[in-house]
């Protein structure tokens, strides 16, 4: 009798398929004028579909959820100075939504308030410390006021991603406030801008006297943090980067060099519609797999069959989902550990192919698809299968070299029949016989 | 050496004249089988395990064999009598062929 397996597929998609409604957004600010002076970024989010709702940061209704559902999928906290949130919004509150997969923003200043300490606590940054600023004695605007804090960062100590801060230009950034360090080890975290090598972070009218927290490259003056769920969580040390100062000035290098804008714009709008889930989602449209030459998936596959696994990847780009190609996709064939792992060759249109042979084991296997690139949500895919072994009736028959392994087993069945009846039919007093 | 001719002599001498013509037939039936369970082993050796079930199966039905044709001998053998004083000669023989199509159904089974 056969068991008869039963295919299960769980299908891992990722939160990207609730990308293109997540467009409610709770701005917390200081004071509504902060509305006011960050405008530019403002409008570009509301150009994109996002619904920004203005708040005090410590308005005595906040709150982000109720019955366990949740009024925003983002939350923008340009309130640098809050030591408490107003309302039912608090560590725990935030960090659930981030759990919950809600995407943060939220900015430091030279003074940090302990709120925003502890939330960038939670998501592995750590804030330098209180009345710290970003300090370089070598790269500065003109029009600095002589602390030599309000620093121009070049283009080139952005992250490496398209899709976090746009395609590189030379254009400088300007930064004013505090840093972050983080675990380098930390593999979901992104240094998304660090400072240059001769920067330090001190209080800004102390004398130096004792080794600062972080100095150079180790400081981080916007980090993000991906979570397992995809849900994105940006710290930046400087609500000045996104301010409208910011993206309209002019840049004169204290070396001597001048721009006509900075380059924050680009960069700032880029950085908040990745963090909002504007940029830098893909997700897996379809999985498939099936025999070669069939085009359904079997109840099960047989030990040694041909398989074909297909996959279609698409990204969100522009308000709509287009497929996505990619030549670094890679699929497993698991049970406990990889039987198979290769190259997903591309179809063209987001579609992906890879054909292998079972392997010659039986048991329970996932087809695996984990997709993780700096600046794109993070693809985990798994589809449950089993391989069977061969049916009693498709092993091979009447092999040749097994002849002589026959023949033997029959001449005992006529070896047992002839001493039968020679055994018997003899009798031992052969007078009587004969 | 002398020794050991002598002794393998005497062996013969005794077992052509003390043992039952019934047993000597028992006896060339064993002989039979074991080399046909050389003659498999020999063979697997030379080509290798490959249909590994059918080797298994050819060789495991001849060292059955074996082993049930001794079972008989120990039951047909008089100076046994007293160990198997409730099993009448039929009773073990009958014993032996119903262990023999046992054993021929599995070994047709798995022989593949």
């Amino acid at each position: 009798m056969l068991i008869k397996y039963y295919v299960c597929s769980i299908l891992t998609l990722s939160l990207a398929a609730f990308a293109s409604a997540s467009k409610e957004t709770l701005v917390l600010l200081n004071n509504l004028v902060i509305k006011e002076t960050h405008s530019i970024l403002f409008n570009t989010l509301k150009e994109r579909g996002y619904h920004l709702t203005f708040k005090s940061a410590d308005d005595p209704t906040l709150v982000l959820s109720k019955y366990g559902k949740y009024f925003y999928e983002n939350l923008i906290i340009f309130a640098p100075t809050v030591q408490e949130f107003g309302g039912s919004l608090n560590i725990e509150t935030i960090t659930q939504f981030i759990d919950d997969g809600g995407n943060v923003l939220f900015t430091g200043g030279v003074s940090t308030g302990s709120a925003l300490r502890e939330l960038a606590a939670e998501c592995g940054f750590e804030v330098t410390e209180e009345n710290s600023s970003l300090i370089d004695h070598l790269n500065y605007d003109a029009s600095d006021s002589g602390k030599h804090t309000l620093v121009v960062t070049s283009s080139s100590n952005l992250i490496k991603s398209e899709e976090i801060v746009g395609k590189s230009n030379e254009k400088p950034l300007l930064y004013e406030g505090t840093t972050v360090i983080t675990d380098p080890k930390n593999p979901l975290v992104l240094p998304i801008l660090h400072a240059e090598s001769t920067a330090y972070s001190y209080k800004p009218d102390l004398p130096v006297k004792d080794y600062s927290l972080g100095t150079g490259k180790d400081l981080l003056l916007i980090a993000a943090l991906q979570a397992r769920n995809n849900a994105r969580v940006v710290f930046s040390g400087s609500l000045y980067f996104f301010s409208d100062v910011a993206f309209r000035t002019s840049v004169q290098k204290v070396d001597g060099k001048t721009y006509d804008i900075s380059g924050n714009q680009e960069v700032a709008s880029n950085i908040v519609l990745w963090t909002l889930k504007d940029r830098g989602m893909i997700r897996v449209k379809s999985v498939n797999h099936h025999k070669v030459g069939e085009s359904s998936p079997p109840p099960s596959y047989t030990i040694m069959d041909m398989a074909i696994f297909l996959v279609e990847l698409e990204r969100w780009e522009n308000g709509k989902w287009i497929p996505h190609n990619a030549n670094d996709v890679q699929v497993e064939f698991v049970r406990i550990d990889p039987f198979w792992r290769g190259n997903l060759n591309n179809l063209k249109n987001g579609k992906y192919e890879f054909t292998f042979k079972i392997p010659d084991t039986y048991g329970v296997y996932q087809f695996k698809v984990e997709y993780n690139r700096i600046g794109f949500t993070a693809i985990r895919s798994s589809t449950m299968v089993s391989v069977i072994p061969l049916e009693h009736t498709q092993y091979e028959r009447f092999i040749l070299s097994a002849y002589p392994y026959y023949s033997s087993a029959f001449s005992m069945m006529f070896g047992v029949f002839i001493f039968s009846f020679v055994f018997l039919h003899y009798r031992e007093d052969k007078a009587k016989g004969e | 050496m002398a020794k050991i001719l002598g002794i393998v002599s005497k062996f013969y001498d005794d077992y052509t004249k003390t043992t039952s013509k019934k047993l000597k037939i028992i006896d060339a039936y064993l002989l039979y089988i074991m080399l046909t369970g050389i003659v498999q082993f020999a063979y697997c050796c030379l080509v290798g395990t490959f249909p590994f079930n059918s080797f298994l199966s050819g060789f495991i039905s001849s060292v059955s064999c074996f082993v049930l044709g001794v079972c008989l001998r120990l039951q047909a053998n008089p100076q046994n009598k007293a160990q198997f004083s409730d099993i009448s000669p039929e009773r073990g023989f009958a014993d032996f062929i119903f262990a023999h199509i046992v054993l021929h159904l599995t070994i047709v089974n798995f022989i593949g």
